[in-house]
């Protein structure tokens, strides 16, 4: 029988064996502690939303604005905080989107921040359904974070949001003529609307009144205040020459208000 | 009849002494998720069968690893070990879904991006199933040069 003196190769190997196990341990406990850690610390991170505000910009835009405080008293900063609003309209055409990003909540810290979401009413003008019409938008609401500024976390919610319409069932009503003098004739046009849109609606109305051979026989404006939420009701009155007075034509309605400018909304009459 | 005697008894004493280190470490185990578990209890609150989900895999690896003590001083111990270790990285792909974990509560989608915690998992699985693998190869190399001996 043989015998060996030197140390074998499985000698040689336990050092190997022995330091990968130890860096493995070590780095698994390190990974479980960090992750464990980073998701309990989210018990103690608040995200209060207060209420929405809803205001005008300086250019006459809608503004919904939304206050966030993030009070972070987690064990880790919280990085890449945002805020992501998308309004779609029933169609799925995005109308506005806006975003709000907080880089680093230190941890113990509050950061306090504001949600803009600005709509200008003059891009939905094509579509008359928003201005006559109440219907649904489509809020498509993001929230993303980082926790431990590693671990990203997204939350994504879809909700309705009525629409209500600023000059919701528009309607002009009988012409009624009464003499004015040798030539002319007041036409009074009675006009109603609702206004259930979440902001005021200040501006003016004018109305041209086309005879049945498309001549401009008269116009006129008005200017109206009326809150959200409010039915109008009032007329107009014109002057109309007698001569150009036919049984039937058309009146073409322009809408001028700082928040958008709509016409002519074509209404015929007999 | 002595000798069988001697030789039975000192193999029920390496029996036993495998099997009480097998049940502290399944005991320590299960005492570290316990307490982790603690930790993780919001979690289990907002997602559903994670709990269980965390039970299933500690139960696995709890049998593998008294499996393995069991047969230490054998080759099965490493392949215990090494199943061990493809075991953690196999349950972590399917339990994660590949790293992007998500929930729907309430009409509010939550999404969870864990790619990067299970690429440094399956990075210390891979590491630890090279150690068996080593292990394996010293065992059995160990074992060539005591009967070369």
């Amino acid at each position: 029988m043989k015998c060996t003196q030197t140390p074998g190769k499985g000698e040689t190997m336990r050092i190997p064996i022995r330091m990968i196990s130890i860096a493995t341990t070590f780095f698994w406990m390190f990974l479980i502690v960090f992750l464990v850690s980073a998701v309990y610390s989210v018990k103690d991170v608040r995200f209060d939303f207060g209420e929405p505000q809803i205001g005008l910009t300086s250019d006459n835009k809608i503004l919904f604005s939304l206050p966030i405080t993030i009070d972070n008293k987690g064990y880790y900063n919280i990085g890449c905080f945002n805020v992501t609003t998308e309004i779609l309209d029933h169609e799925g055409f995005m109308i506005t989107r806006a975003s709000t990003f907080i880089p680093v909540i230190e941890k113990g810290g509050q950061v306090m921040a504001t949600h803009n979401v600005t709509i200008n009413i003059n891009d939905l003008q094509n579509s008359q359904d928003y201005l006559f019409n109440d219907t649904e938008l489509e809020l498509r609401e993001m929230v993303g974070l980082k926790l431990a500024e590693v671990i990203p976390v997204q939350a994504s919610t879809n909700v309705s949001m009525p629409w209500g319409a600023p000059l919701y069932n528009f309607t002009l009503g009988e012409i009624e003529y009464a003499g004015f003098n040798g030539t002319h004739m007041t036409a009074t046009i009675p006009m109603s609307f609702e206004n259930h849109a979440s902001f005021d609606f200040t501006g003016n109305i004018q109305i041209q009144m086309y005879n049945s051979t498309n001549t401009l026989v008269s116009e006129g404006q008005t200017t109206i205040e009326t809150p959200q939420h409010v039915p109008y009701s009032g007329y107009i009155e014109l002057n109309v020459p007698i001569i150009g007075i036919t049984e039937n034509g058309h009146l073409e309605v322009y809408f001028l208000t700082p928040l958008f400018e709509f016409g002519p909304l074509v209404i015929p009459y007999d | 009849m002595i000798e069988e005697k001697k030789v039975f008894k000192k193999r029920l004493q390496v029996f036993i002494r495998k099997a009480l280190k097998a049940t502290i470490k399944g005991v320590v185990f299960y005492g570290t998720y316990f307490v982790l578990s603690m930790f993780l209890a919001p979690v289990s609150e907002i997602v559903p069968g994670f709990q269980q989900m965390i039970e299933v895999f500690v139960m696995v690896y709890i049998f593998l690893m008294i499996i393995g003590e069991l047969t230490a001083g054998t080759i099965f111990h490493h392949f215990f070990n090494g199943a061990k270790a493809l075991f953690v990285i196999l349950y972590l792909i399917f339990a994660l879904n590949g790293g992007i974990v998500g929930i729907t509560v309430q009409n509010v989608n939550l999404v969870v991006d864990l790619r990067l915690f299970l690429a440094v998992a399956m990075l210390l699985g891979l590491l630890g199933f090279a150690k068996s693998v080593l292990q394996a190869v010293n065992f059995l190399n160990e074992k060539a040069e005591h009967v070369h001996f």
